[in-house]
């Protein structure tokens, strides 16, 4: 899905800021600039920052795996 | 090929939405749009999942960047943009209670009174999904399904939305508490920022003049 209609950036590469280490949407923007434009995206990404907890992801990858069907 | 933007969102009043959105609908044609149809939550009477038909004109970021696009959004008063899933068909099927084979679908909006029940997921392999799909189709027409519509992501392989059309507003109750192995995606709707399974009714299909 889109997320940043403004810059059209996806749910995929949200989630590869967020599994970055991303835990703001500041940092989001950062990463990838999404949200950066008109900002009204950033809600989804703060739901995107709440699903994946507050823990940088690599420490708990089976939860991840579980949640985004990655290997 | 066509386009399909869908999105699920929440307008503040859908009465006040519904009855202005003669206004919006004249300007969709300028991005190419040639449908647009509207389904109405059953649970939630101002959430809507809205999906439109767009003859492909040029690169997808243009036209969700496209003025046309937000003030789509802000005449219903939309303020926070919802995700929006860019895609194309991959599959049609009409499922024949009759015969319980499933048949190509023909152009139709089905029933009004029928249920549909909306779901945006990763499903790792469409391939598998497909294939689970056509060996479930007799239990799938047993339960009341009547259309099952696939659509992959243009930016992920692995994402799909999912349109099922259901008979009643009881076997689609029973189908979402109780899905069918085949439809175990269901169960990734909500995850992230994909939305809730969409449960609800058709309002109106909408044919747009072509420019």
């Amino acid at each position: 899905m889109y997320i940043c209609l403004c810059l059209g950036v996806t749910t995929t590469t949200v989630q590869q800021a967020i599994d970055a280490g991303a835990r703001s949407t500041k940092q989001v923007e950062k990463a990838c600039e999404a949200g950066s434009v008109c900002g009204r995206c950033r809600h989804t990404i703060r739901t995107m920052i709440v699903a994946a907890g507050p823990d940088p992801p690599s420490s708990k990858p089976d939860r991840l795996r579980r949640r985004w069907g990655r290997t | 090929m066509s386009l399909v933007l869908a999105a699920d969102y929440r307008v503040p009043d859908f009465d006040h939405w519904w009855a202005a959105i003669a206004g919006d609908l004249a300007r969709l044609p300028g991005l190419g749009a040639h449908i647009v149809v509207v389904y109405r939550s059953l649970q939630d009477a101002n959430r809507v999942f809205v999906t439109i038909g767009v003859r492909e004109r040029g690169p997808v970021d243009a036209l969700l960047r496209s003025p046309v696009m937000f003030s789509w959004f802000d005449s219903a008063g939309v303020d926070e943009i919802p995700p929006m899933f860019v895609g194309q068909v991959a599959e049609k099927l009409n499922l024949d209670p009759g015969t319980l084979e499933a048949r190509p679908a023909v152009t139709g909006t089905g029933s009004p009174a029928a249920v549909i029940v909306g779901a945006i997921a990763h499903v790792g392999q469409l391939d598998r999904l497909r294939a689970s799909i056509h060996a479930a189709v007799p239990r799938l027409a047993a339960s009341g399904v009547r259309r099952f519509w696939i659509y992959r992501a243009l930016d992920d392989q692995a994402e799909v939305m999912v349109l099922q059309e259901i008979a009643t507003e009881r076997q689609a109750e029973q189908w979402i508490h109780h899905p069918d192995a085949a439809a175990s995606f269901m169960a990734e709707a909500g995850v992230g920022a994909y939305p809730t399974l969409f449960v609800g009714r058709l309002v109106q299909t909408i044919k747009l003049p072509v420019t």
